[in-house]
């Protein structure tokens, strides 16, 4: 959900950007970073995390921990809390530890 | 408390189960338990658990906690890629 | 191994310390060169929605978010500064050659001096569950709402009442979050009094003596169990309450981001008081290696203010070695001195004891100049900071001793009990009728002689403690004066609910006047009319008609 009115803030809502979560689309706005945009969205759960495949969602929002890395067009371990969102990405959870191409 | 649910390292999933077992098994500093589960060495490099283990660690070991060492740092501060790296070096003719 | 760059300064960081260091140089000509991990500068200002405490000369009163477009502007117009946003220092070596990952390309410098202002990063708490989704750092739940206008919650629990958990509850308030409540290990809130008043006010309960046990949910919180503590922190026996809330928000603390300097080598010592383990520094922020200076945050947790002048004094001392013509000299040791005592004076109140503290165990002395001028608590102010609801003999002492007082029209009262360095209210007042009695960290008191009650003071005070009154408007009414930061705003003769320090509802009252201004700048201050019975109350309204979300 987005604040809509806010006492002291002015949020401008830029213009809808496009893209996917595991090939579903998704809208998102220009400014929000691919975290932001999932959150707004309903999405709480970005990852599992490596071992005990726990639920992991946002944590720190600043790109200090762990929490929202998620693969990006196929970069893994990309921290979406901190990297803008763009046209057209392709977004995907990351359930396991990345393991590198034979 | 169900230990096994505390997590203390986020990035490496080491819980605080894990955490006391080795600390009451001899490994009493925060860079010896980083070297056996990794905690510490994940993407957040120990900014989450590297206190919360110092703690521990002074609480079973009945230490003051200024006497406990935090884990070394070395460059680089967060991923680079080599193509990144070497972009670097490349000299402007 | 030509492919090193020279430069004169390096500042790491882009938060008020490293912004007011580089723009402290850059005054002097030294050429900086200002590297920020994000795309944008400002570090956590960006955030702060709230009027910022200490002295009007370092921008009290003023928003954090204003304050930083400010310095960035400064920043921006400053040709010596060359920016590098997105960019990350890599690491620090051994012969000060410093490695910068920007645009893809990392490239070395090596730097005459070096500032690293990186700030701190948030402690983490150990309950079961504590990595569920919904548990957030305070960091990212500001970040959420008031960077990215995204609404992080319905209803939140606050772990922690330092000055971050009690201004972010706030912030939450503002944007439609309800608090269920915040709760506090410590048998005291660790804030600042004025800023728990304001969610007192709001019906917001702050649990002293509290912790939280588990969160509780499976794909995201559901809720949480707290349970409360005895006086040596252990938990008592068939305390647990479940608390329904949809996130949970953790402010238990900041420690100093110190990654870069301990790859250098820097000396560091673990000094609770400060946040954990800090660089040794001399009183110049120079650290146990030469021309390598901290400033803000990672020289030990204080807040915005202290760390824009610790960035200038940082900043100064580089262009002192930098700039050697005596002209420079002379004025840049000027500039440093007076910076050193305004820190002096920030730190020298009862408030500022834990840092003056953890300094001394570095071996600083905090209290050069102002030894005489420390004070403590004016006020038995236990029960305020147990709380939030200031006690009857707290208000008593700020009110007027004679009845006679309130016959002459409208008369500020300033609700501020706790002595902490702040002045907006003094300096506002076009009458000088508040007076702090010579120290910032003194509490104010409102001559009645001079004031008019014109409330001006009342959108100013950064802590929403000021209030005029005018008890005897009519035979049977009173009117209250008060600040107002929420949606909708009243309107003139709109019937609004009146409510106590306790935010409970006492009465009903008209709104008289609405002032929404330039002054005000957002600090609705709103008139009403209520029963006589309850002038002395009155403290809140509630508007029709709360916030709506999409």
């Amino acid at each position: 959900m987005r604040i809509e009115q806010h006492p002291i803030l002015e949020f401008e809502k830029g213009e809808k950007i496009k893209f996917y979560l595991d090939g579903k689309e998704m809208i998102g706005f220009k400014g929000d970073t691919i975290a932001s945009a999932l959150y707004a969205s309903g999405i709480y759960k970005l990852s599992e995390s490596k071992k005990l495949r726990r639920p992991r969602g946002i944590f720190c929002a600043v790109g200090h921990c762990s929490s929202c890395l998620m693969i990006v067009d196929g970069i893994p371990n990309v921290r979406t809390c901190t990297t803008p969102l763009k046209e057209g990405m392709k977004i995907e959870t990351q359930n396991q530890e990345v393991v590198l191409n034979e | 408390m169900d230990e096994n649910k505390v997590i203390i390292c986020r990035c490496e999933d080491v819980t605080l189960a894990e955490i006391r077992n080795l600390i009451k098994q001899g490994f009493t500093t925060v860079e010896e338990i980083k070297r056996l589960v990794r905690s510490g060495m994940g993407p957040c490099q120990g900014k989450t658990c590297g206190l919360l283990i110092a703690r521990e660690i002074a609480e079973i070991t009945n230490t003051s906690i200024e006497k406990i060492e935090i884990q070394n740092m070395r460059p680089p501060y967060g991923g680079v890629t080599f193509e990144e790296v070497i972009a670097g070096d490349t000299i402007e003719e | 191994m030509n492919n090193i760059e020279k430069a004169e300064l390096i500042v790491v960081g882009g938060g008020p310390a490293g912004l007011s260091a580089a723009l402290a140089a850059a005054d002097y000509g030294v050429n900086v060169i200002l590297v920020e991990e994000r795309e944008f500068l400002g570090g956590q200002l960006v955030k702060q929605t709230h009027r910022f405490f200490g002295s009007e000369k370092e921008y009290a009163g003023t928003r954090g978010i204003d304050i930083s477009k400010f310095l960035v502007e400064k920043i921006k117009e400053n040709e010596n500064i060359k920016i590098l946003t997105s960019s990350r220092v890599l690491g620090i070596y051994n012969d000060k050659i410093v490695t910068i990952l920007a645009n893809n390309k990392m490239i070395k410098y090596s730097p005459k001096a070096l500032i690293l202002a990186t700030g701190a990063s948030e402690k983490f708490l150990a309950f079961e569950n504590n990595d569920l989704p919904g548990v957030f750092g305070a960091g990212a739940v500001q970040t959420l709402m008031n960077l990215y206008g995204v609404l992080p919650s319905k209803k939140i629990l606050m772990v922690g009442s330092g000055n971050i958990g009690l201004i972010v509850s706030y912030q939450l308030l503002q944007a439609g979050v309800k608090v269920a409540c915040i709760i506090e290990a410590a048998p005291r809130i660790g804030g600042y009094s004025v800023h728990a008043s304001k969610l007192a006010r709001m019906g917001v309960p702050i649990l002293t003596s509290h912790t939280i046990k588990k969160a509780v949910g499976k794909d995201k919180v559901e809720g949480a169990i707290i349970c409360q503590l005895d006086s040596s922190w252990r938990e008592i026996k068939d305390t647990e309450q479940f608390i329904k809330c949809d996130a949970i928000c953790l402010s238990v603390g900041l420690s100093p981001l110190t990654d870069l300097l301990k790859q250098a080598n820097v000396k560091t010592s673990y000094v609770p008081e400060l946040g954990g383990y800090i660089p040794l520094r001399d009183e110049n922020m120079e650290t146990s290696i030469k021309n390598l200076f901290v400033a803000g945050d990672v020289s030990g947790i204080e807040e915005a203010t202290s760390a824009i002048i610790e960035g200038q004094i940082a900043g100064l001392n580089v262009a002192k070695r930098i700039k050697k013509d005596i002209d420079n000299q002379v004025k840049i040791e000027k500039k440093i001195a007076e910076a050193k005592d305004e820190l002096e004076l920030l730190r020298a109140g009862p408030v500022g004891e834990k840092v003056r503290n953890g300094l001394k165990k570095i071996g600083l002395d905090p209290l050069k100049n102002y030894g005489e001028k420390v004070s403590t608590e004016e006020f038995d102010i236990s029960f305020l900071m147990k709380t939030g609801i200031p006690s009857k003999e707290n208000l008593k002492k700020k009110l007027p001793l004679s009845e006679d007082v309130f016959n002459k029209g409208p008369i500020a009262i300033s609700e501020c009990f706790q002595q902490f360095p702040c002045d907006p209210c003094v300096k506002s007042c076009p009458f000088d009728a508040i007076s702090e009695n010579g120290s910032i960290n003194n509490i104010p008191y409102v001559n009645f002689e001079k004031c008019t009650g014109c409330g001006i003071c009342v959108s100013k005070c950064p802590g929403l403690a000021m209030f005029v009154v005018q008890k005897n408007y009519t035979d049977s009414t009173s009117l209250v004066t008060l600040p107002y930061e929420f949606l909708p705003k009243p309107v003139k003769n709109q019937i609004v609910l009146v409510l106590n320090r306790e935010g409970t509802e006492i009465c009903e009252g008209t709104v008289k006047r609405v002032r929404d201004g330039k002054i005000q700048d957002k600090t609705t201050v709103v008139t009403i009319e209520i029963p006589k019975e309850y002038f002395l109350e009155a403290r809140n309204i509630k508007v029709d008609g709360g916030q709506k979300h999409g």
